[in-house]
């Protein structure tokens, strides 16, 4: 828990973070924790590009910061300091002023995908 | 030591009345649960003759947030910590399985949550079954009245219909069918007077071990409608980046959390083996990567059980999301859907 923010980052792991805590944890004692670290960086970076992808519709965008929080930050220079993707998408809404709701309409338009299943009937 | 020590916990839902306890006093009379504790929130009519049993006070702590999912049992911390404490003794034979009843109102995400975000809990507990209990008799009517119980239905691992024995002929038959549309994806038992094969009912299902195969019945892949309550199963037409699937179901969870009453399914991210997913509202149970399938079949299958969603929205949304996960979803009709899920 930190006593500033009052954030428990220490005992919890997002679940989209799990992945790489749980491979790292079953691996070998020989394991080489370098290589856990190219891996959890590598994934980090992967998923900075891709939120990104989301958010610059949202006019946001996010950066890794030293390997151990992300920054989302909006155009006018508002910043917010996240954990993980739990506690992105609050702090998004916070700087966009609404909701990011990934079943909006407008948002599959921009991301470039053309309503199919609505059309037609599928039940 | 992670994963393979954790103690597993077993959620027993239903409505007032609708036979949790007799269920629940008939399985404990097993010789295989005489290393199980029971939790519950109020001793009834029906006595438990159990030497570790405890009642638990339902005393909720709503975080910062308000959202009622992500609230924390503190009861249910205290009293998993004390049989921790003397498990971890020697007070007590060996834990096996701790069984928590919940009231017929609650709603067993809190539950989950409690385990999963504890600092101690999660390294010790994991909840690999929600059973949830639906009288034939009056189940019905729950389902049409109450909101709650609906979402215990579709939080539920497995479904046991109780007081089959008493019901009027012809309505078990309509009332499983009926459950099947809100969740196709829990295995559904008749069990008259409390009568139920325990070994079956206690096997293991999907939310952490997957390892028995839920049988979906035919034209589950449809999708229902029922009520308010949609369920739609989909695939994907290749791996898609599990990355880019954890961006857009936790955006999702965040913008719509309460209407998404189950997630429950098998993705290909283009390993060896699948990712298992399996959530109840917000609370995602820690998602396990597989060394390989369970099954012949290796396409991912994931089933989402909503509420006010259309499943046409969430088809459109992820074909939307197609560039970032790397592959389109297709939803399973009848005719496509694999027998063995999960």
């Amino acid at each position: 828990m930190c006593v500033l923010c009052g954030q428990d980052f220490v005992a919890r792991v997002h679940w989209t973070d799990r992945h790489v805590e749980d491979r790292a944890r079953a691996a070998e004692p020989g394991f080489d924790p370098v290589a856990f670290q190219g891996d959890r960086r590598r994934d980090r970076a992967h998923r900075v590009v891709l939120t990104n992808e989301v958010l610059r519709h949202y006019g946001l965008r996010v950066d890794d910061w030293s390997g151990s929080k992300y920054v989302l930050r909006d155009r006018k220079g508002r910043s917010e300091i996240i954990q993980d993707l739990g506690s992105l998408w609050p702090a998004a809404a916070k700087l966009a002023d609404r909701t990011l709701d990934p079943l909006d309409p407008v948002l599959w338009e921009r991301l470039g995908g053309e309503p199919a299943f609505a059309a037609a009937d599928s039940g | 030591m992670e994963g393979k020590t954790r103690r597993p916990v077993t959620v027993v839902t239903g409505f007032l009345g609708s036979g949790k306890t007799t269920l629940l006093a008939r399985v404990l009379s097993a010789p295989s649960m005489a290393n199980t504790a029971v939790l519950v929130n109020e001793f009834g009519e029906v006595g438990l003759d159990h030497h570790l049993l405890r009642r638990v006070d339902e005393r909720t702590v709503l975080l910062g947030s308000g959202c009622v999912c992500c609230t924390t049992r503190e009861d249910l911390v205290g009293a998993l910590m004390e049989l921790l404490d003397m498990d971890q003794r020697g007070e007590i034979p060996r834990l096996d399985r701790v069984v928590i009843e919940t009231t017929g109102l609650a709603d067993p995400a809190p539950i989950l949550h409690t385990i999963y975000a504890d600092p101690v809990l999660q390294h010790h507990f994991s909840v690999d079954l929600v059973l949830t209990t639906v009288d034939a008799v009056n189940g019905a009517l729950h389902l049409d009245l109450n909101p709650e119980s609906v979402k215990q239905v579709a939080a539920a691992d497995k479904v046991v219909v109780t007081k089959t024995d008493i019901a009027e002929p012809g309505i078990v038959p309509g009332l499983m069918s009926r459950l099947g549309k809100i969740n196709p994806s829990a295995w559904t038992f008749e069990a008259a007077f409390g009568e139920v094969d325990v070994h079956e009912l206690f096997r293991p299902d999907g939310a952490g071990t997957h390892a028995a195969p839920a049988a979906f019945t035919a034209g589950s892949g449809d999708p229902h409608d029922v009520g308010d309550t949609h369920s739609v199963s989909v695939t994907f037409d290749g791996a898609i980046d599990w990355t880019a699937f954890g961006i857009w179901f936790s955006m999702l969870l965040n913008a719509r959390g309460e209407d998404v009453l189950r997630v429950k399914g098998l993705l290909d991210v283009g390993e060896a083996g699948p990712v298992v997913i399996n959530g109840v509202q917000h609370i995602i149970h820690p998602p396990e990567h597989l060394g390989e399938w369970p099954d012949e079949d290796r396409q991912s299958r994931i089933i989402f059980i909503t509420r006010y969603i259309h499943p046409e929205e969430l088809l459109d949304s992820l074909l939307a999301f197609r560039g970032l996960l790397g592959a389109r979803p297709v939803p399973l009709h009848a005719a496509e859907q694999r027998v063995p899920f999960l």
